[in-house]
């Protein structure tokens, strides 16, 4: 009886670790979605549009969690990134289409971290041309010299600052009826406006670089299938915790905001909606949360891209080459990190536009890489009993289509715009 | 001397020069240490647009642009399939990992140079550059300054891993690597091709490369590997190995693997299992030679000779009474210094053995450490209670506890 008692005990404190010990991609994946751009594309929709595109979130809420878990599976069923598996599946041609999409992908995003980097120091009145150029040099002096993963630890920890937007959803006490009946009833405009809007929103929620990032992390743990359920569980409430944290945003900025017509032109519009929690403080609560969001983009984003296509192309990477062996990875990481640096010094360039515009880039170039994933993960040789089910199937096609519907709407309306 | 990104897809002529079809791919059927000649092409017929494999003998001229034939395309006797032995270059080897031998490193294969070898059209070189992708993607031009140069491994320098293909293709070299080599090229693997690498290898090596993987690995690779395979391979290894390995795996799995073991070795792994892993208990392993103190120094010295193979190293015998009851160690250097008739019991006598230089099942690392700096001891005898001798701790074991992912 006692010995039964110690043996569910013992699987019971086995589980509990092993739960513990994988509480990492999923959650961080996801709040690591919620970025510079994140954060803005989710102030600007709430601000300009009010809860209007909030079904549009709940739907991406089970597509991120959908696509994410695919991410998982593909890294542990075969133990290898998404750029090998593209590589060794779609030959060389493909692949590097597949790359060069990603590359401008993430460089938009980093575009959009250094962007928020200046406008958060904006909003403490530092100018973007200083605080830019600090944190560039910030981020080489610890990608060569320092501790990656300390470092993205600490500014991990940091974004959990996002829970002071749900705190202030609450002190609003915003018309909640409204949201959750928006949530469930399709509202679409067919104008450029709201379209750019939704393509930025699936954009910065799931992202090409995500999809990378989320599998060499799971390879990079030495997880293998077995873990599979608990992972998956993980990977599900990582999405839905980082869709709650967007609701929040999209609601306050909504009640705060687009209800008295304010729209938001630069960061310090957006810190206002915190206002009803922090009052005078709320801008450097946002300013503080903005920098480290941000900054935990410009880290983790360079060094994923170049891992990727390192891993692609057969280059040697890791920070423990020298550089002779490693020139393609470090100049990946320089060129990923000094492009997007000199968009954002641009003199009188408009931030909040360029954190938007590269979460539509981002959303545009999504469904060529959902196609690969999609093709792999059905891929028997591959995935052997681990290949996808019909809903996962549906979901990824409906994401696909959705983003790519969006997409040629908005390139024919813009016409009409211009013509 | 052609590149198969550049035959891939050209036209195939007959002698009368109509299409017949398009190539697909090259089959070989590769041997270890050999350039590997082209036996078949891998054809889609233009007319019935299904694929059939063209015998090599049939090639008159094999060029960038076209591939000609010698006879006419009807007088071609066609094969339906080749033995599941031969090896695909494009959908083999192509863009998949490479381990190469003589760089000790895993490489993508970006492009392969044939030409003639005594007569025959043969794979020579594996291109690993960056110009190979330049060329695959048809952007060569580009290159105007020069700045990528070609990157060649020698075909039979290299080991390919993807699906069936074991030490047949290519390198036999591969088991001449050190271990720990090996072990680093299967971390960078894949987890299908790398449990390819370790099946290929033969058990004992496979057993030494599989001790020096990092634990996580570890424990995935024996997963993937399946219990019957594993237990193979565990059997040869170290037994402290494979309880360090069976502590980090679930109970249940563990039982299953353990129930493979064969007798002596899976009680001792058991007996092991119980000591927590960071105490000299749970470093210490079984693998020591012991002797009684009434032989002589020439007989220890026979019974070295005859058992060396059993264990990784000897350094010390570890003296031991009817009772196992520990009563000293006798250095290697001792036993050949001494007049080989001497008793072994004088040896310990003299001062190879000092009360405080062993080890208690429970002291912790710290412990151990200092013992072992303390008296200098390469290996640490580990006592029970009542002054049995339980095992040995090594210095190896100890830094692998130290530094696990070396």
């Amino acid at each position: 009886m006692i010995a039964a008692i110690k043996d569910k005990w013992f699987k019971f404190k086995y589980k509990l670790i092993f739960f513990l010990g994988v509480l990492g991609p999923g959650i961080i994946s996801a709040n690591a979605d919620n970025d510079a751009g994140g954060i803005t594309t989710y102030s600007v929709v709430g601000a300009h549009f009010g809860t209007k595109m909030l079904w549009i979130l709940l739907l991406l809420t089970f597509a991120l969690a959908v696509t994410q878990e695919m991410g998982v599976r593909i890294g542990l069923v075969t133990r290898q990134g998404l750029g090998g598996i593209i590589r060794e599946t779609f030959g060389v041609k493909l692949t590097a289409l597949v790359m060069s999409l990603m590359l401008i992908a993430n460089m938009g995003t980093v575009t959009a971290e250094f962007a928020g980097v200046a406008a958060a120091f904006g909003i403490i009145g530092v100018g973007k041309y200083i605080a830019v150029s600090v944190a560039a040099a910030f981020v080489f002096l610890i990608l060569f010299k320092g501790s990656f993963k300390t470092t993205q630890k600490i500014f991990l920890i940091f974004s959990f600052f996002y829970i002071v937007y749900i705190i202030n959803g609450f002190v609003i006490g915003p018309d909640f009826g409204q949201a959750f009946k928006d949530m469930v009833t399709p509202t679409i405009e067919w104008n450029a406006v709201f379209l750019l809007m939704v393509i930025a929103l699936i954009g910065t929620t799931i992202t090409p670089w995500g999809q990378f990032f989320i599998q060499s992390y799971v390879v990079d743990k030495g997880m293998d299938i077995q873990h599979y359920k608990a992972e998956k569980v993980e990977v599900y409430a990582g999405a839905f915790i980082t869709n709650v944290v967007s609701f929040f945003i999209i609601i306050s900025t909504a009640a705060t905001l687009y209800k008295y017509g304010i729209r938001i032109t630069d960061a310090g519009d957006a810190a206002a909606a915190l206002e009803p929690l922090a009052g005078h403080l709320a801008q450097f609560l946002f300013a503080f949360g903005l920098f480290v969001a941000s900054m935990l983009g410009a880290f983790i984003l360079p060094t994923a891209t170049a891992y990727a296509i390192c891993e692609a192309f057969g280059w040697e990477d890791g920070f423990d080459t020298d550089w002779s062996r490693g020139k393609y990875f470090y100049s990946i990481i320089l060129i990923t990190i000094i492009l997007p640096c000199l968009v954002v010094l641009i003199p009188g360039i408009s931030l909040v536009n360029i954190m938007i515009l590269s979460q539509d880039i981002n959303g545009i170039l999504l469904p060529f890489v959902l196609l690969f994933v999609l093709k792999i993960i059905n891929d028997k040789s591959i995935m052997g009993e681990y290949t996808n089910g019909f809903w996962s199937n549906l979901v990824a096609w409906v994401t696909i289509i959705g983003i790519i519907v969006a997409t040629v709407v908005l390139v024919i309306s813009s016409f009409f715009v211009f013509s | 001397m052609v590149y198969l990104s550049h035959v891939l897809g050209s036209k195939i002529l007959d002698s009368a020069d109509n299409v017949v079809g398009v190539l697909d791919d090259l089959v070989i059927s590769p041997k270890s240490g050999e350039y590997a000649p082209v036996k078949f092409l891998a054809v889609t017929l233009v007319k019935e647009k299904k694929e059939v494999f063209i015998p090599y003998d049939y090639v008159d001229d094999f060029s960038k642009e076209e591939v000609s034939l010698n006879t006419l395309f009807r007088k071609i006797e066609l094969v339906k399939a080749v033995s599941p032995k031969s090896v695909f270059l494009d959908r083999d080897v192509l863009d998949q990992q490479i381990v190469d031998v003589s760089g000790i490193r895993v490489v993508r294969v970006n492009d392969l140079r044939m030409g003639k070898v005594k007569g025959k059209m043969c794979v020579f070189g594996i291109d690993i550059s960056t110009r190979g992708i330049l060329r695959r993607l048809g952007l060569e031009w580009m290159d105007v300054f020069g700045w990528f140069k070609v990157n060649f491994i020698d075909w039979t320098k290299a080991h390919a891993i993807r699906g069936e293909l074991k030490l047949s293709m290519g390198s036999n070299e591969l088991d001449r690597l050190h271990p720990a080599d090996l072990a680093n090229i299967i971390e960078d693997l894949n987890i299908q091709h790398s449990s390819n690498l370790v099946q290929s290898l033969d058990v004992k090596d496979a057993a030494k490369v599989l001790e020096e993987v990092e634990p996580k690995l570890q424990k995935i690779l024996v997963k993937h590997l399946g219990p019957d395979k594993a237990s193979e391979i565990l059997s040869q290894m170290s037994i402290d190995e494979v309880v360090d390995l069976m502590k980090s795996l679930p109970r249940e799995d563990a039982r299953v693997f353990l129930s493979h073991l064969r007798g002596a070795k899976m009680k001792n792994v058991e007996k092991l299992l119980l000591y927590p892993d960071d105490t000299a208990g749970g470093l210490m392993t079984l693998d020591f030679m012991s002797v009684s103190p009434d032989v002589t120094v020439g007989e220890v010295i026979a019974e070295i000779k005859k058992q060396s193979s059993k264990f990784r190293f000897v350094l010390y015998v570890y003296v031991m009474d009817a009772e196992d009851k520990f009563k000293g160690v006798v250095s290697l250097r001792a036993l050949i210094v001494s007049n080989p008739s001497k008793k072994i019991s004088d040896l310990t006598d003299e001062g190879d053995f000092h009360k405080g230089s062993t080890l208690k099942v429970n002291d912790d690392i710290d412990e151990i450490m200092e013992v072992m700096t303390k008296y200098n001891l390469f290996t640490a005898a580990v006592l029970g209670e009542d002054g049995k001798l339980l095992g040995i701790v090594s210095i190896d074991d100890v830094m692998r506890h130290l530094v696990p992912n070396a």
